[in-house]
């Protein structure tokens, strides 16, 4: 007699026991104690026959084992176009002889995948990296294109940016005259001072001022002299070539500056404001702004 | 057996982050050109820059 037993299937089990052990109903999964009697107690699960009980004498072959799930509810759906496998699901709980079921899933039960897979996986696996990164290059760029938009939308316009500086002819303001023009809603005074208006600009001792500022700090050509005219006290407009200091005098509450714009006597705190501007077209033009 | 671009790029994620970094880069100021020189010239005739000569000698 010769027992063979190609296959034993023991279905999946619903939950696992803390110490590993697969939970499964009506299914005993206990060591045999003292199987031998030589101290270790492990051993092969007694559920499933060891391989000596094999040389078994008879002519009987168990090639298929099928042991139900332990669910309550059996429920499983898969779909599959093997023969076998939908005709061993009609053998509910028994015991089935295929012969083909060998031949096609092998000795371990597991469909034969081999048409299905790759031949080359570093292939595979260069496409793989290269999916994720091309998925982030994308996300980075449309990131980065979003928030530059957000930015730019955020930005002046060009209609507010050509307001936002103005051009004055230098030539047409002749030597110790005032040019007052309007720039973003403010006044603007413009001199063109002379050499002897430079000479008491320079006179001054800084260290004496309530706003300590040396003439060359105000202007960028000293006998052009650009300030915003607004005064610094309340915001009223100076009048030029006027006051104790040959300058501006504020009329509101009596601010005296000087022919530098600095504040020389009144409740006025700092000296004129000076704008951002620039001589441009070999000094030709004054561009404000 | 992996291939030369596995191996340089994407082997390391110190070279793989950079890399996706610059291609992102690159790829938005290629993608910026391609779709601008298509619209210029779908517009070809009807934009500022293309008439601008006509008017500008005009007045001077």
């Amino acid at each position: 007699m010769s027992l063979s037993i190609t296959r034993i299937n023991v279905l999946p089990s619903t939950r696992t026991l803390a110490s590993g052990v697969p939970f499964a109903n009506k299914i005993n999964h206990s060591l045999p104690p003292q199987a031998h009697g030589h101290g270790h107690s492990a051993g092969p699960r007694t559920d499933s026959p060891p391989t000596w009980a094999q040389k078994l004498s008879g002519s009987v072959s168990v090639l298929h084992v099928n042991t139900l799930p332990n669910t309550l509810v059996f429920s499983r759906s898969f779909s599959t176009s093997s023969r076998s496998s939908a005709q061993s699901g009609s053998a509910v709980g028994g015991i089935s002889h295929h012969a083909t079921t060998s031949q096609r899933h092998g000795p371990t039960g597991v469909p034969d995948f081999t048409p299905y897979r790759a031949s080359d996986t570093s292939s595979n696996r260069t496409l793989s990296y290269f999916m994720v990164g091309a998925l982030g290059a994308l996300g980075a760029s449309a990131a980065k294109s979003t928030v530059s938009d957000v930015l730019s939308n955020m930005a002046a316009s060009a209609d507010v940016l050509a307001l936002a500086k103005i051009e004055v002819e230098l030539g047409a303001i002749p030597e110790g005259k005032n040019l007052i023009v309007k720039w973003r809603g403010k006044p603007v005074f413009i001199r063109h001072r002379t050499s002897d208006e430079i000479d008491e600009a320079n006179a001054v001792d800084v260290k004496t001022l309530r706003d300590p500022q040396t003439d060359d700090d105000r202007v960028k050509k000293p006998e052009w002299l650009v300030m915003l005219g607004v005064c610094t006290h309340l915001g009223c407009v100076p009048i030029g070539e006027a006051g104790d200091y040959g300058g501006w005098f504020c009329p509101c509450h009596g601010s005296h500056y000087d022919i530098s714009g600095r504040i020389r006597r009144g409740p006025a705190p700092l000296n004129l404001e000076i704008p951002e501007y620039d001589f441009v077209e070999d000094d030709a033009k004054l561009l404000i702004g | 057996m992996a291939s030369p671009i596995y191996s340089t790029i994407f082997k390391r994620n110190s070279v793989f982050v950079p890399t996706v970094f610059l291609a992102a880069f690159s790829f938005s100021i290629g993608f910026d050109m391609v779709t601008s020189a298509w619209w210029d010239s779908h517009n070809r005739g009807k934009q500022w820059k293309d008439i601008r000569s006509k008017y500008i000698e005009q007045e001077e």
